[in-house]
């Protein structure tokens, strides 16, 4: 029986690794989404306590396509609107197209999103305005005025 | 007699969220409190409570009204909003630079160790409260963090007066209003634009209570809250309160920077269609938050033991700029309303605490509403009222819900 060295090793974990990063397609196991790239992990102090600047930050976080309920327009709507924040703050939105509509025009007018073309902004807002339309139905959803 | 722990059963199971609308209470079918329908995701912190997370990217987190049971609240039971990323924490906080500069005589640049010497230190209990507290109580859906009432503490600050850096500084009498600046950086991750940069007419920024603050609860600000040096504007929207302070700018107008103009920290002049799309040139500056009441104990969803027939309960309420007047609690969703004892605030802009007990006549369910007025007359309404599309100045009577067991 043939020993096992520690090249067969090296070979055989190396080979998995190209192995498992070629089915890798949707890039769970590379760095660098493009959605979120979360703090790197800081190596460990080796004498005095060092100063940290990232001590106190909130946990990192990352969300992915899948935290948006699915539909038509999903994912361009996840990776447009997550270079910034998070899904929980669309999720907790319940606006008509129209306010939506004026939500996108304050995301770049007033927080500087970068421009999207007109047909991306359209497939957004069906998608944004049929997933999350007004849920509350309160008296006002009967107004006469509306 | 039952001891007040052996009467209230399960506390801890309470629904967190609590502090609800009394949602669609004049509906012909009232709906379930959107707010309530899931519990929250639970914030996961060093040095926090574990309080709502409404996002996480950037964190934001409200105190559930059971949380915030306190005289003065505990730094890791106070709120979080970010507007941007949080900034690295400095090596050094007293080489930190402040620079006030604009409509004044001599520009500052000083650094937070001078500044803590240089001025008078003071201490005060203070308000801190979201603009956006109470927008989860709008119908339909106002944009925005959904915030309960939970947008809101009220810890110890110390800090220097800003009145005394300005007169320091000395105003010209062109100066009119105040633009802050912050060193976090923008969702995006610019740092060379501020992520929010909001100001005050000069006569708040006089004030005595409004502070360049540098503790919290005694201890140095941790970085979350704004480390090692921010802003304390009692009484209006906490996104004047600017964490991470690197500049005073007076201005000889109306400040412009990011979060003053649209409908940004803004209310209608006059009522709109709620649902609507508003108009811009019909919204006017948020200054004073209004007059708000939250029932802190027991917790929503608590059950009482069978028999019970009298119910302690303790809340707190505040008002902005003014003190509070009155709290009422009623049991019967208005019908009948009972006198709370309010006690006077620690000092002005503290929140004040308010006991109240209540006779239940049977078993059976109950919604416990609170009604706080002001010094002013002003009242908390049945439902959030003058609805704009940004959701600023909900603030209906709150409510908890409690079972006494059969």
């Amino acid at each position: 029986m043939r020993e096992i060295t520690v090249t067969h090793v090296v070979v055989v974990t190396l080979a998995a690794t190209f192995v498992l990063l070629g089915l890798d397609r949707a890039g769970e196991l590379r760095p660098n989404r493009p959605a979120d790239v979360p703090p790197a992990a800081k190596p460990a102090p080796v004498a005095a306590p060092a100063h940290d600047p990232d001590k106190g930050k909130p946990p990192p976080h990352n969300d992915r396509p899948e935290d948006l309920p699915d539909g038509k327009g999903r994912d361009v709507t996840f990776y447009t609107c997550t270079a910034c924040h998070g899904v929980a703050l669309i999720k907790a939105q319940g606006l008509t197209r129209e306010l939506w509509d004026s939500t996108f025009d304050l995301m770049l007018e007033k927080h500087r999103m970068p421009p999207v073309p007109a047909a991306e902004r359209g497939e957004i807002l069906d998608y944004l305005a049929a997933t999350f339309p007004p849920r509350r139905r309160g008296r006002g959803d009967d107004n006469p005025f509306k | 007699m039952a001891s007040r722990r052996n009467v209230l059963k399960g506390v801890g199971m309470a629904t967190i969220g609590a502090s609800l609308p009394i949602s669609g209470v004049l509906a012909q079918n009232a709906p379930a409190a959107a707010s309530a329908a899931k519990a929250p995701k639970l914030l996961e912190m060093e040095g926090k409570a574990k309080l709502a997370v409404l996002g996480d990217r950037p964190l934001v987190a409200e105190t559930q009204a059971a949380l915030m049971d306190d005289d003065v609240t505990p730094t890791d039971k106070l709120f979080v909003r970010n507007n941007g990323q949080v900034p690295e924490a400095t090596r050094d906080p007293k080489a930190w630079k402040i620079k006030v500069d604009g409509e004044v005589n001599t520009p500052l640049d000083i650094t937070l160790g001078d500044l803590v010497s240089r001025f008078p230190n003071v201490t005060y209990q203070l308000v801190l409260e979201c603009g956006g507290n109470g927008r989860s109580f709008f119908e339909p859906e106002a944009r925005g963090n959904q915030w309960t009432n939970g947008g809101v503490g009220c810890p110890q600050w110390t800090g220097v007066r800003l009145a005394d850096v300005l007169k320091a500084a000395g105003l010209k009498s062109s100066a009119v209003y105040t633009g802050h600046y912050g060193a976090d950086p923008t969702l995006a991750g610019e740092t060379d634009k501020p992520t929010i940069s909001r100001g005050m007419p000069i006569k708040k920024a006089m004030d005595e209570h409004t502070l360049i603050a540098f503790k919290l609860n005694g201890q140095d600000l941790p970085l979350i809250h704004g480390a090692p040096v921010r802003l304390i504007v009692p009484g209006w929207a906490g996104s004047l309160s600017t964490k991470w302070l690197t500049r005073i700018w007076i201005r000889d107008k109306e400040h412009d920077g990011p979060g003053m103009g649209g409908f940004s920290y803004r209310t209608p002049k006059k009522p709109i269609v709620p649902g609507s799309k508003g108009d811009e040139k019909d919204m006017a500056i948020l200054e004073s938050m209004p007059v708000r009441s939250v029932i802190t104990f027991p917790a929503d969803g608590t059950k009482l033991a069978a028999g019970t027939r009298k119910l302690d309960l303790r809340g707190n309420a505040w008002a902005g700029d003014w003190d509070i007047k009155t709290v009422d609690i009623s049991i019967d969703a208005g019908k009948t309303w009972k006198s709370a004892k309010v006690n006077p605030p620690a000092n002005k802009f503290a929140w004040q605490r308010f006991t109240a007990s209540v006779d239940l006549p049977s078993s059976g369910y109950y919604e416990v509403w609170s009604r706080a007025t002001d010094s002013n007359g002003v009242t908390q309404p049945f439902q959030a009222t003058n609805w704009n599309p940004q959701g600023y100045g909900a603030n209906p009577i709150s409510r908890i819900r409690v079972l006494v067991e059969s």
